[in-house]
């Protein structure tokens, strides 16, 4: 710490700052306990009545199972394709490194409007895939930038001295990726297939356009969007909302903890 | 690297595994990345007849859109937007990337997890809070109206260009967080407190010292917030009211209700080339300033 000090001025900001990140979430779990119909101040009293709704709507747990199955699959295959891609990026000389880390971090910038109108005219040479296998295609090309770039580092933080000990010690590679490198990195792995399996669930933009007739809970909801919401989709949406934080703060804190302990000496 | 065992597999071996691992993401990003936008550009110059494509090489598609002043209100609607959005962005980050790097202490993990948490939830679900908090009977024009600072409500606050900004603002505020953190745990305490020795007051502290030396976090953080926020669609459609288009919202609209493909895929490309230059602009002053730190 240094001694520029704002006095209370930084953490009373901060305090608001944060007030403001957390708003609209506070709003949505407020008023999926609202007993009227039609969302709006001043709240008038309590239920719970709502939940048990949003369970009973077929169609917004069909939404949702469809969602949740969709992601892990975009998840393990993202994770699967990454993990090796991030392992020879960081520990081996690679030709065109440059052009390989585009090709892999391009879907970062490209504007999710752009990818998803490509796509659908891909898929008009495979109409059979358009539905489910092409949310599925699309998000794996989308997470798996981000599960590259997070392995990727946490590759180059490793300690290659375990490797190399293990290979003196007789070990060939596979006996060594099997018992020193794969258990290492576990929670890496657990994390990034963690932030990946959150980020395809909430995807809207590519999936939409890829959905044919099927529906993903974004999809669900955006649908419902044009007309007057139920807080039925609130209380879905509220549920969602704290199983997604609680799981990106835990792999989040997972591989923070993860990266600390390695540098430290 | 010596090693037991018959030297010549495990050379051969060795030498193929980098090709093993890397080629399965390589091919996969190629087909379902390069060739998807290698398809928009291409479609950018075909033509349409009688609801047919055609193939073609011509820059007619760009000459249509380009003649259209709706495009250019578009386009300039959301760049200023995404301007807007990046230097409030940038104004609001700062502080709390300032707190979070050097006065949170121990803290500074998790307070640094909880400005991103927000980010993993489910746009389209940020959005219809947004909608729940906006709206004229919404929660923001309720307590207005309940403090009595006006008696009628706020109607621009949703379905306007307003509406749209407030939720880009609150979608990528924690985007411009992280490179903002970053830049400034790497400045040194010491380099601070040797400002404060020479007796700098503090405001010239921040504006000699700091500033400058958080600058590339200041630069990755626009970028990522005015590239993104050129092409953002979900935002716009569901908060922007639809008066007054963005251009994505234009180019969904060509594709999916005017079914004109080849000039949908035309301005496609125009953002594109807009969303690379933007990205080069910024390589390019990255590149120098490091360069003039070695």
């Amino acid at each position: 710490m240094n001694r520029l000090s704002f006095g209370w001025a930084l953490p009373t900001y901060s305090v608001v700052l944060y007030a403001f990140l957390y708003l609209p979430i506070v709003v949505i779990v407020l008023f999926a306990f609202d007993a009227k119909s039609i969302p709006g101040l001043p709240l008038e009293g309590f239920t719970t009545d709502w939940f048990a709704a949003s369970l009973g709507d077929a169609r917004l747990v069909g939404s949702l199972l469809t969602s949740i199955r969709l992601a892990l699959l975009a998840a393990v295959l993202s994770t699967a394709l990454a993990m090796p891609a991030a392992m020879v990026l960081a520990w081996r000389p690679v030709r065109m490194k440059s052009l390989v880390l585009c090709l892999v971090l391009g879907p970062v910038v490209l504007p999710q409007l752009v990818l998803g109108l490509g796509l659908v005219v891909l898929f008009r040479a495979a109409p059979d895939l358009v539905g489910q296998p092409a949310i599925v295609l699309a998000h794996t090309t989308m997470t798996s930038s981000y599960a590259t770039l997070m392995l990727y580092s946490r590759f180059l933080g490793f300690r290659r001295s375990y490797i190399e000990a293990a290979m003196n010690l007789g070990a060939n590679e596979f006996v060594t990726f099997r018992e020193i490198i794969l258990p290492l990195i576990a929670p890496a792995l657990i994390a990034v297939l963690l932030l990946a399996f959150t980020d395809a669930f909430g995807e809207f933009v590519v999936a939409w356009f890829l959905a044919g007739f099927t529906e993903t809970l974004p999809i669900a909801i955006w649908t419902s969007l044009r007309q007057v919401i139920s807080p039925k989709i609130y209380a879905l949406s509220a549920v969602v909302i704290l199983v997604t934080l609680a799981v990106s703060v835990s792999a989040q804190i997972w591989i923070l903890g993860q990266s600390r302990r390695e540098s430290e000496p | 690297m010596a090693m037991p065992g018959s030297p010549r597999r495990r050379t051969s071996l060795t030498a193929l595994l980098p090709t093993a691992g890397l080629l399965p993401l390589v091919l996969w990003q190629i087909v379902f990345f390069v060739v998807p936008v290698a398809l928009i550009v291409g479609l950018s110059v075909w033509r349409r007849e009688n609801y047919r494509l055609i193939p073609d090489f011509t820059f007619n598609n760009y000459a249509a859109i380009l003649a259209r002043p709706a495009i250019w209100r578009a386009l300039l609607l959301s760049a200023e937007t995404a301007a807007f959005v990046t230097v409030v962005c940038a104004v609001l980050a700062y502080p709390v990337a300032y707190f979070i790097a050097k006065k949170a202490g121990r803290w500074r993990g998790l307070l640094l997890v909880a400005v991103i948490a927000p980010f993993w939830v489910s746009i389209v679900m940020r959005v219809a809070a947004w909608r729940l908090l906006l709206g004229e009977r919404g929660v923001i024009n309720q307590m207005i109206m309940a403090l009595g600072l006006t008696d009628e409500p706020l109607s621009f606050l949703l379905y306007s260009p307003v509406s749209t900004a407030i939720g880009l603002i609150y979608a990528y505020l924690p985007l411009y967080v992280l490179p903002l953190y970053a830049a400034i745990s790497n400045i040194h305490d010491s380099w601070i407190d040797a400002a404060m020795d020479l007796n700098a007051s503090p405001a010239r502290t921040f504006f000699e010292v700091i500033l400058p030396l958080s600058a590339p976090g200041l630069v990755v953080g626009a970028v990522f917030c005015f590239v993104f926020g050129l092409g953002e669609f979900v935002t716009p459609a569901l908060l922007g009211g639809g008066k007054q288009l963005m251009f994505s919202q234009v180019i969904q609209d060509e594709f999916q209700r005017r079914l004109d493909w080849p000039s949908g895929a035309a301005m496609a490309v125009v953002l594109l080339v807009l969303v690379f230059a933007s990205l080069a602009l910024s390589m390019k002053w990255i590149r120098r300033a490091s360069g003039e730190a070695a």
